[in-house]
């Protein structure tokens, strides 16, 4: 063992640490600032989410917000005045999640067979009619002055009220739901959904039943959605439909899009990208909006695939790290 | 296990494309199904496969009738089957195309893992399969960046991979030049077994006499003929069907054979490709 | 009771009528790429404020005659709102070819952000008003219930829309537009300038989108820099009814929204006693998209494909 290889093995150590040390510096931040990172790691959860409609399985899915404000109103209906309910912040969030997964599955039944641009116009329409619904349907939501005052959340007994409790959680949200969403990309069931994006009439001919496959990755994204939603407002304590507008949707297709299709590394990117630009667009004033418009094109224009490359994805980074510390000649 | 159709028509719109059609195939044995373009050999298999429906009539898999049924159940009951055009997963590897062919057929099994495969055996199976077809040293490569041949090859190897008792193979030489069709052949022709009835639809007359044990032909959506290669190669109305009245025929010979004089066309069996 | 049907009836149509001309614009611009254009509603908003601009620009330098003035402006609007169209296509679609279909949706998302706040920026984020291209009148003919503006509209997009089909149908430019849709790759082997009929469909999309939005802001009375957004939403909608990529579907499509809407709204309170109201409007033109896309699902005109003829190979 050579100089070299100890030099390598701490540098990557090195590298390891700077990350640690760079997330458990965030609570020391202004809040300003956390708020920002928790923003980041909020849509983080959302796009993994998608992407696994999106980027695995090759459904355009621009209603996904939706999913999003099912578990929203699910923790301000259940966990405040408004028919005064308080159930603990850990129960709604699986009730979050799992009224995610009914809504995906009740817009998916009928609609999965359709393909490309109808299934997306079609999940849009879904998505605008969920928000309509709730902006009018007075007696449950309050329309549009929405549900104020919610229960202030805990979690096993630790209060969760400000940005830094609410970091924290997310990022262990966000580590389970990127390492499980990889598991997945890995798994069979991953490959199935690569396989249904290429070519969805083959798939069925070797015996894979695919409205089941569109079913379950629409499931599974309404869940971590609708599990996102839950988080959303017990952290605003309020919710109001304006939250849940098909502009939302549309950010977190961009997320997908501008850090690279189907790839977690890719969407963390977009994700901090996305959410960045606009606080650091403060400045600007009025042309904020005009100047992140620009940016946007400017980015799609000059990389048209994602800014990050699809092979620089988490399976590459874990084989590096593992050859880098296990053989490290090799590399 | 016996796959049979039983008086199947299919019309699309007023156009007939098969008539009153009634086949039997049965594990054991290679089947050729051949006519001129438009005869209705690639409705035969779509149906088959699914893909289309029965207009009336029945396909039978023993005692399951196929027709009723939606296609991914088709192909669970032990049909499988290649694309006239390929249709290979581009985007994937050659190792993950055969392994997508694994994936859990029910929720039941899905959730609780019976009766399915654990990874290392699944790709154990994959290995030995990429083996078989001569494609171990491309495993971890992109399906799409192979090269056309053996692309073809690997359609090949997804429909045998699961071991389906029923295969349709829509046209493998179509694209092949001359050598990697004779390849096709030898590999199509060792893969015949007992438990499996491979149904070839197919253009090169070299390949479907050289290898079939039972050759139907169609013409105009009705069975012409059927019988051994010997018998299919003598009978005047498959001539006629393929080339025309024999005087059309000898007209066709003559210019056959003068362009054989100077080189050009391949001689064979006195039929033409298109 | 007639009279509020005949009343509903005409403004259906109107609606209709508008709807269906943006509607166009996102079906030929989906014809020839595959594109869903969301910067195409953006157009719709800037019809009216070119118009505006034109329109004041000529009277402050002493103006024509009334209605020539008027003309004028129309006809600069649909020009210029044109070859922005082309403009924004040569360099934010274009270059994005070879990159599948979400990276320009992409480019046209980020498009729609641009000109929306790049109106909101240079004229202010408010409702301004509109000036009255003709006086709206009831028109006694019609039994009073109909006005000038209403009927005006109605004329000039059934006009337009008759245009366009003639222009397609019947002349050079439009049967490569319409060989262009059929097949990008025959066309261009066959020696059509894909990339000519790709811009004269970003001229005539966008076009056609001012002119609606110059209708719509004269039937309101009043232009807004967001006034795209939903609308543009809704004739997409409309586009995808009638079946996307197919221009009388297109128009179809517009139209039954129109009347979707505005019937679905005078009686939805009546048919459900009062329980649902009008505030569910855009649920009830969403809810119908739904159904028919259950029932038809390449649309009212679309081609339905076969799953063997066509290799659909990635959607997305």
């Amino acid at each position: 063992m050579g100089n070299s290889v100890i030099v390598r093995r701490l540098g990557l150590l090195a590298v390891l640490a700077l990350c640690v040390v760079l997330l458990a510096l965030v609570p020391h931040l202004p809040s300003y600032y956390v708020r920002v990172v928790d923003s980041i790691l909020i849509y983080i959860i959302l796009a993994v989410g998608l992407n696994l409609v999106v980027g695995y399985a090759g459904l355009l899915d621009l209603g996904f917000i939706a999913f999003y404000a099912v578990g929203a109103y699910a923790y301000a209906l259940l966990a405040s005045g408004q028919f005064d309910i308080h159930l603990p912040f850990i129960v709604i969030l699986f009730i979050g999640a799992a009224a995610g997964a009914i809504a995906g599955v009740l817009l998916g039944f009928p609609v999965l067979k359709l393909r490309g641009d109808y299934l997306a116009i079609v999940t849009l329409s879904f998505g605008e009619i969920i928000r309509i619904a709730i902006n009018n349907a007075d007696d449950l939501t309050n329309g549009p002055q929405g549900i104020a005052g919610l229960d202030r959340a805990s979690l096993f007994g630790l209060p969760l009220t400000t940005p830094v409790h609410f970091y924290w959680l997310l990022l262990v949200l966000a580590i389970t739901v990127c390492g499980g969403v990889y598991y997945m990309e890995r798994s069979i069931l991953g490959k199935a959904w690569r396989a249904l994006r290429e070519d969805q009439d083959v798939v069925r001919g070797l015996g894979i039943n695919t409205t089941t496959l569109k079913l379950l990755a629409f499931a599974l994204s309404a869940a971590i959605g609708g599990a996102g939603g839950v988080i959303f407002g017990a952290f605003q304590r309020f919710v109001s439909p304006e939250s849940f507008t098909f502009q939302e949707s549309l950010l977190v297709v961009l997320i997908i899009i501008i850090g690279g299709v189907g790839n977690i590394v890719g969407v963390i990117a977009g994700a901090v990208v996305l959410v960045v630009l606009p606080e650091v667009l403060h400045f600007a004033a009025q042309y904020r909006l005009l100047i992140y418009g620009v940016v946007l094109v400017t980015v799609i224009v000059l990389r048209p695939g994602g800014l990050v490359s699809p092979r620089f994805n988490l399976g590459f980074i874990i084989r590096k790290v593992r050859t880098l510390w296990l053989s490290p000649s090799k590399t | 296990m016996a796959l049979a159709l039983e008086n199947v028509s299919k019309h699309f719109g007023s156009l007939v494309a098969i008539r009153n059609l009634s086949l039997s195939f049965d594990v054991g044995s290679i089947y050729s199904i051949i006519g001129p373009n438009g005869a209705g050999k690639s409705t035969v298999v779509n149906m088959i496969a699914g893909s289309y429906s029965v207009t009336s009539g029945a396909i039978r898999l023993g005692a399951t009738a196929l027709n009723r049924l939606p296609k991914h159940r088709i192909a669970q009951l032990g049909v499988s089957r290649t694309y006239q055009n390929l249709r290979l997963f581009d985007g994937m590897t050659v190792l993950e195309n055969l392994e997508v062919c694994f994936f859990p057929q029910s929720w039941l099994t899905f959730l609780t893992g019976a009766k399915r495969l654990s990874k290392a055996e699944r790709l154990e199976i994959c290995h030995a399969c990429l083996a078989e077809f001569h494609l171990s040293d491309v495993a971890d490569v992109l399906a799409g960046d192979l090269p056309y041949g053996r692309q073809k090859i690997l359609e090949l190897a997804r429909a045998f991979v699961t071991q389906a008792p029923i295969v349709l193979l829509d046209e493998p030489a179509a694209g092949l030049n001359h050598t990697e069709t004779k390849d096709m052949a030898a590999m199509i022709a060792g893969l015949k077994r007992e438990d499996r009835a491979i149904i070839l639809v197919e253009h090169d007359m070299e390949m479907v006499m050289s290898i079939s044990d039972r050759i139907d032909v169609l013409n105009y959506g009705e069975l012409l003929c059927s019988g051994t290669p010997d018998l299919v190669r003598t009978n005047e109305r498959v001539q006629e069907a393929y080339l025309g009245t024999t005087e059309e025929l000898d007209d066709i010979r003559k210019l056959a054979q003068s362009r054989r004089a100077q080189g050009g066309l391949r001689a064979n069996a006195g039929i033409v490709r298109h | 009771m007639l009279d509020y049907f005949l009343q509903q009836l005409i403004f259906a149509l109107a609606i209709g009528a508008i709807y269906g001309l943006i509607a166009l614009g996102y079906t030929m611009v989906y014809g020839v790429m595959r594109l869903i254009n969301f910067a195409h509603g953006e157009f719709f908003m800037l019809g009216p404020y070119v118009y505006t601009f034109i329109f004041s620009g000529l009277i402050g330098l002493g103006g024509l005659a009334p209605m020539l003035d008027s003309a004028i402006a129309i006809i600069a609007s649909f020009v210029i709102v044109g070859l922005l169209g082309v403009a924004i296509e040569r360099f934010a679609y274009r270059p994005l070819r070879a990159y599948g279909r979400l990276a320009p949706m992409l480019s046209a998302l980020g498009m729609s952000i641009v000109l929306q706040s790049a109106v909101r920026v240079t004229v202010g984020p408010q409702p301004v008003h509109f000036p009255a291209i003709v006086p709206s009148t009831p028109i006694d003919a019609l039994g009073g219930m109909v006005t000038t503006v209403q009927f005006g509209i109605l004329v000039a997009a059934v006009l337009l829309m008759v245009g366009l089909t003639l222009f397609v149908n019947g002349t050079r430019l439009g049967i490569w537009i319409r060989a262009a849709s059929e097949s990008w790759t025959t066309s261009s082997l066959l020696g059509i300038r894909v990339n000519r009929a790709v811009s004269l469909v970003f001229f005539i999309g966008p076009g056609l989108g001012a002119m609606a939005g110059i209708m719509y802001a004269s039937y309101y009375g009043i232009m807004q820099p967001t006034m795209g957004s939903v609308i543009g939403l809704k004739a997409f909608t409309a586009a995808i009814l009638g079946g996307i990529g197919s221009i009388p579907g297109a128009m179809l499509g517009g139209f039954l929204l129109g009347a979707i809407e505005t019937f679905g709204t005078a009686f939805l309170p009546i048919l459900s006693f009062g329980y649902i109201g009008t505030e569910y409007r855009d649920v009830f033109a969403f809810a119908v998209l739904i159904l028919v896309l259950l029932f038809k699902p390449a649309g009212l005109l679309g081609e339905t494909v076969s799953e063997e003829t066509t290799v659909a190979k990635k959607d997305y």
